[in-house]
């Protein structure tokens, strides 16, 4: 037993055993030393940052020899160290968020949960097995649970809880169901669309992508699975609210990419239709949601729906652009979003659009900061997100889908609605009665310094990262088209043979 | 040559500085742009100048490499087209530092940094050949613009400042869709993804691709110009924007929407813009025949001369679209000369709000006694708006209806209709304000132009006599020139008349 496991072991990505090594050092430390004082606590922030850089460093290790087929439970490939890559450093950005903010007086735990979350977000975005994929996602949902209700006092934060509790338990019940019924069709446990492996039924094939699809739709918060989002991050502590737009985010799309690298998505055939709908309702949804909002969090909640939406347009737009765009954004939208959130926390307990009155005069920096994310958000240049969004354009139009197209341009000009707002309030100047805002903690002031600069940095030079994000695919060889192809190489081999349970 | 990069540069470099010199003193970011300026103004007669003789139509080259993976290069090139609006921007720019933005109290620095970006955005638009670029520069030109008329605008600013960004912005996401539709199907045809407005200009178009991709240009560009039914952004931005960028929006930023009508509606469409061109041509009669009507009943002094820029520039798009050089040729000049008499009458009329702290006409009246320099001021460049004989408006105008005339009559004629009313709301305007009897009992004394006024709206004169007494220079330069590695026959410049 044990040689079996210790056999399996190099077949687990390096960041997975480094995030997983260090979750039990920062356990024996908080064990052997109960702090009672502050040293407890910068230790415990340190071995987690200690943790996660080891991890990022983890990436360039060489890829683990391929096992069998049937045993595999990781895809280590490019597509993989580029998601874990980007989850790390978001990790590593909440990290210094939260250095003071979620510190109270055990913040040890906190930065345990942020680890665990991340060791979730980084299986998950690895996984090429459905139970690996499984074990992941609940690890990062229970710790987003326990981080959501850190701060017991703050009564939002229970009630967000409960809903995340609540809902995220349903989903996740759902992608079981639909996992189980892939399997019990195909026999095997590859983390793909059943359909793929030609099944004797296709209409239980077909129920099982659709069930599974809803789960991860409901992680991912794409419309019409969006609802709970904006109370969850309105009511989670800020550092907590970018993680779950950010790294829970980033992780389920790259699985999601992954589940459907062997499918088709050209056509209007159904799973790409399906998809498609998502996408739309995603876009115009959440920015819509986000237009008639009057608290930061729930707008960023909105136009975060809506980047999900975009997102899957770049998905949909199967060829050598649409998976570099989709790359390309997903790295665009985690700075952006991390930046606004950064700069949410850099101006404390101002959770009101209202309160961001004349921020322009009384904290030019961080409304300064705040504007560039927004425009990255926006699509406004010369923040990286101007280009990316042109990038996923370009994506759209070489895959001919026009009528995404049309969807993104409608709701990339409501959006632009909003963002525009939140800067024109902050260009207002100020009621002589508004409280002076609160100072930033340091760790938020270099977190968004460094955002700023790289979504500007970014957006004049995307040259480098674009050259990386089509390298992501160029394994493939000429007709490589599908996102994660190098996953298509693993599986070259035949099928397994099939195993008839049903029946 | 790298001049052309330093066009952008420099204001960007001279925005940076005039941004620290705000954290300094309040006082020091005026002269740090006026500083950027001149230097701007050297450069662009350095370019001028280094031209080799004979060296072909297209002036000066750059470029480097930006975005290899995608066939994205910062290539710029400009030709004489190019190089007569570049001289109106930086013309324009100096009386929009000298004259506006010297009593901004509300952080300088901050303002002259936007101006100096806007600045910057333009110079790329106007240089930019590779057409991602050009779009990149076309997107980056409004958010300066946006914050300075958020900020620095007047009663209504937020709403008119958003409407000019959703307007923009919309229609260029549209001139996106084409810029990539044109580059894919350059993609199929030869294998190679790039962004080269020269090698763009050889893929094979079916009439409807090319229709429709030249709609989505022509859209953003319309919308720019103002072409009448999309224009209904520009009376509220004009009206609400601080004088400076009122400036540089009616001199400046109106002609990237010509330029681009120019460069690549019909350079680049050539056949689609002929069949287009019937109704290009009708809209461009309704905007001058509408802009002129509307701006007859205008009480704000500013809408008015906003409206009568519809009017004016609906000339530019009757020129681009008549299909001669002739046309082209005028709208060019229209464009210069009315980017000077607009400019002129925003500050005169951003002057006149300054001192009576109104833009109703109706409380103006009489003005000419209590403030002789700035009327008379007013009576010239409301007289060179209306296009008298000798100014450079009466050129362009009569060049634009001269090649109308050849294709279309009735249009020509709607045309000159038009200059019989701008006839008349300029003169209204001129009698309104400064003649007649003054409201209540007389004006107090008021501060007239000083010497520095007087020095740039004479030297804007001058400018404005010069083109209209000796167009030739300009009329030379302006014909955009051809693509240098088309096959292409320039139907749309050469060919004359319609078929």
């Amino acid at each position: 037993m044990t040689a079996t496991l210790i056999a399996a072991l190099p077949d687990v990505p390096a960041p997975v055993l480094v995030l997983a090594a260090g979750i039990l050092v920062l356990l024996l430390a908080i064990a052997c030393r109960r702090p009672g004082r502050e040293s407890g606590t910068v230790a415990g922030a340190i071995i987690a940052a200690a943790t996660l850089g080891l991890a990022f460093a983890g990436l360039w290790s060489p890829a683990p020899p391929h096992a069998a087929d049937m045993a595999r439970l990781f895809a280590a490939d490019a597509w993989f160290a580029y998601g874990a890559g980007l989850i790390l450093l978001s990790s590593g950005g909440i990290l210094a968020m939260s250095w003071r903010q979620m510190a109270g007086e055990r913040a040890d735990e906190a930065h345990l949960l942020l680890l665990l979350g991340t060791l979730g977000a980084v299986v998950v975005a690895g996984s090429a097995n459905a139970i690996a994929f499984f074990v992941g996602l609940e690890t990062l949902s229970l710790s987003l649970l326990g981080l959501i209700a850190y701060r017991p006092r703050l009564p939002d934060a229970v009630e967000a809880a409960m809903k995340y509790l609540v809902l995220a338990g349903t989903s996740s019940a759902i992608l079981l169901f639909g996992l189980a019924l892939a399997y019990a069709e195909t026999g095997d446990l590859r983390f793909t669309v059943p359909l793929a492996a030609n099944p004797a039924e296709p209409a239980l094939a077909m129920a099982a992508t659709l069930l599974v699809l809803t789960g991860l739709f409901f992680k991912l918060s794409a419309a019409p699975f969006h609802l709970w989002l904006a109370d969850v991050l309105d009511g989670a502590p800020t550092p907590v609210a970018a993680f779950i737009a950010v790294v829970s985010k980033i992780a389920l799309f790259v699985a999601l990419a992954r589940y459907f690298a062997m499918t088709d998505l050209t056509g209007t055939a159904w799973p790409a239709q399906d998809l498609a709908i998502v996408a739309v309702l995603s876009m115009v949804g959440g920015n819509l949601l986000a237009f008639g909002q009057t608290k930061l969090k729930r707008l960023l909640a909105g136009s975060s729906i809506a980047h999900i939406g975009y997102l899957l347009v770049a998905l949909l737009s199967a060829g050598p652009l649409g998976a570099g765009s989709a790359a390309f954004y997903l790295a665009a939208y985690a700075a952006a979003t991390l930046g606004a959130f950064a700069a949410l926390g850099a101006a404390p307990d101002q959770p009101d659009l209202a309160a961001w009155r004349g921020m322009f005069h009384r904290r030019p920096a961080v409304a300064l900061a705040l504007s560039i994310m927004l425009a990255s958000l926006a699509g406004i240049p010369p923040a990286v997100g101007f280009f990316a969004k042109a990038y996923i354009v370009a994506a759209g139009m070489s895959a001919h889908r026009m009528l995404l197209l049309a969807a993104l341009i409608v709701s990339s000009i409501i959006g632009l609605c909003y963002y525009l707002n939140v800067a024109r309030v902050m260009m207002t100047p100020a009621p002589d009665t508004a409280a002076p805002a609160g100072a930033a903690a340091s760790g938020t002031t270099v977190l968004l310094t460094a955002l700023a600069l790289a979504t500007v940095l970014l957006g004049l030079f995307p040259g480098p990262l674009v050259q990386r994000t089509t390298a992501l695919f160029r394994s493939a060889g000429p007709g490589g088209a599908t996102l994660a192809a190098s996953h298509d190489i693993l599986y070259a081999s035949t099928p397994p043979p099939r195993q008839r349970l049903l029946r | 040559m790298m001049a052309l990069y330093a066009l952008v540069l420099l204001p960007l470099v001279g925005a940076a500085a005039a941004w620290l010199a705000g954290r300094a003193s309040p006082r020091a970011p005026w002269p740090v742009a006026v500083a950027t300026l001149v230097l701007l103004a050297a450069l662009l007669a350095y370019i001028t100048w280094a031209v080799p003789a004979g060296g072909g139509p297209w002036l000066a080259h750059a470029s480097a490499p930006w975005i290899p993976a995608l066939g994205i290069t910062l290539r710029c090139d400009m030709d004489g087209l190019g190089l007569v609006l570049l001289w109106l921007t930086v013309v324009l720019s100096f009386p929009c530092v000298l004259l506006a933005s010297r009593d901004i109290t509300d952080t300088p620095g901050t303002f002259h940094a936007l101006l100096l970006a806007t600045i910057a955005g333009v110079d790329g638009v106007f240089i930019a050949t590779d057409l991602f670029l050009f779009f990149f520069f076309w997107e980056l030109m409004l958010v300066p613009l946006y914050v300075l008329i958020t900020v620095w605008g007047h009663e209504d600013r937020t709403r008119a400042a958003f409407k000019f960004f959703l307007f923009t912005q919309g229609s260029g996401l549209l001139m996106l869709l084409s810029i990539l539709g044109l580059a894919f199907v350059h993609q199929q045809q030869t294998g190679i993804l790039t962004f080269d407005y020269f090698a763009l200009a050889t893929t094979h178009l079916s009439p409807v691709l090319a229709m429709g991709l030249m709609l989505g240009f022509f859209v953003a560009f319309a919308v720019k110009l103002p072409v009448v039914p999309l224009h209904v952004w520009l009376p509220d931005t004009h009206t609400q924007a601080p004088t400076a960028g009122s400036v540089l929006l009616a001199g400046v930023l109106l002609k990237t929407g010509g330029y681009g009508l120019i460069r690549f509606v019909v350079l680049l469409f050539p056949d689609a813009a002929i069949r287009f061109a019937p109704v290009a041509l009708a809209l461009g009669a309704l905007g001058i025949l509408y802009g002129a009507w509307l701006s007859l009943v205008q009480d704000d002094i500013k809408r008015l001369i906003a409206y009568s820029s519809v009017s004016h520039l609906g000339f530019v798009l009757l020129g681009v679209f008549s299909a001669s050089p002739l046309g082209v040729a005028g709208a060019v000049v229209q464009m210069v000369a009315h980017g000077l008499s607009t400019g002129a009458l925003f500050v005169i009329a951003g002057a006149l709000q300054d001192r009576l702290h109104t833009r109703d006409l109706r409380r103006m009246g009489g003005l000419w006694p209590a403030l002789p320099h700035l009327s008379a001021t007013g009576l010239v460049f409301a007289i060179a708006s209306l296009g008298l004989p000798g100014l450079g408006n009466f050129v362009g105008e009569f060049l634009v209806l001269l090649a109308t005339w050849r294709i279309s009559p009735p249009i020509a004629i709607l045309g000159a209709a038009g200059l019989v009313l701008s006839a008349l709301y300029a003169l209204t305007m001129v009698g309104r304000a400064f003649l007649g009897p003054p409201p209540g009992d007389g004006w107090p004394a008021l501060p007239d132009f000083g010497a520095r006024h007087m020095a740039v709206l004479g030297a804007a004169m001058a400018l404005l006599l010069a083109l209209g007494l000796y167009p030739q220079p300009v009329l030379d330069l302006s014909l955009p020139a051809p693509l240098l590695h088309s096959a292409l026959p320039h139907a749309a410049l050469t060919g004359g008349p319609r078929p």
